[in-house]
């Protein structure tokens, strides 16, 4: 698969390892990373497009938008784990700090 | 609401409505999220980095749309195209080869003044037709495989050549 992994397309890489099976928000996932919205998607899309991600809404609750949510499909959670080199560290901590903030 | 919150979500809304069918889906994404944004600032810093990449998703997706979309008559009118330039290209490089022998001739000429070669018929015939003719003949039989239109190019030349000769042998 010809996916160029920058270290920003690491980051959200290692952002979605973390309980890999959840899904999760767009604006969350640019919290987690510190990656700005125009830098995110992109990546987002590039990985969805590449059937690496998976989308769905969220029904949202009344008066709200539904929202857009991600997660690995398998073959997405097989590349990055075969492909992607192990988290760093220092990201893996703050990734998780997020997470258990929420 | 505050004005640039504003400001952010129209231009989201903006985006969600008129973006390519392609990017709309995304961009209803990025709007949604807008409303899990605290701070009216943050909010626009979203909505225009957002509106950046449905611009570069939607050019990404038009560029590959034009390089995988050619019309049939296109492509035949593109082949078309290149082997003519093929075809022309042999016969310019055969006149040029042809120009060449006989400015070889008039060269040595020139620089041998009394050799008499600038008068004598045999030098002209031998450097702008027969050893032009030949140098056509291999290069066709080299380039036919490779390069079928240039090497007909040159075959043409050479024979409107070599019937010009003809002819002016047979009217002078």
């Amino acid at each position: 698969m010809n996916l160029r992994l920058s270290p920003q397309t690491l980051l959200v890489l290692d952002a979605f390892l973390l309980h890999a099976e959840d899904w999760k928000y767009g604006y969350d996932l640019s919290r987690i990373t510190g990656l700005k919205s125009g830098t995110l998607y992109p990546i987002l899309m590039r990985l969805a497009e590449r059937k690496l991600l998976e989308t769905a809404w969220e029904a949202g609750e009344p008066g709200r938008p539904p929202r857009h949510m991600y997660r690995f499909t398998p073959e997405g959670l097989r590349y990055t784990r075969a492909n992607a080199p192990s988290p760093i560290p220092d990201n893996l901590g703050r990734v998780a700090l997020e997470l258990g903030q929420r | 609401m505050g004005s640039p919150r504003n400001l952010a979500t129209r231009l989201l809304a903006a985006l969600a409505r008129y973006a390519p069918p392609e990017s709309r889906e995304w961009a209803s994404a990025m709007l949604a999220e807008l409303d899990f944004i605290e701070g009216d600032w943050p909010a626009l810093l979203w909505a225009l980095g957002s509106a950046a990449a449905i611009a570069r998703h939607a050019a990404a997706n038009c560029r590959s749309w034009l390089s995988n979309t050619k019309h049939p008559k296109e492509e035949k009118m593109e082949s078309t195209g290149k082997k003519t330039v093929g075809v022309l290209s042999g016969a310019g490089l055969a006149l040029l080869l042809a120009f060449a022998g006989m400015g070889i001739v008039q060269f040595i000429g020139f620089i041998f003044p009394d050799s008499g070669v600038e008068h004598m018929q045999w030098p002209h015939f031998l450097g702008a037709i027969v050893i032009p003719e030949i140098v056509f003949v291999i290069s066709a039989i080299v380039l036919w495989r490779k390069r079928p239109p240039v090497a007909l190019g040159i075959l043409l030349m050479g024979a409107a050549i070599g019937v010009h000769v003809a002819v002016h042998f047979a009217t002078h």
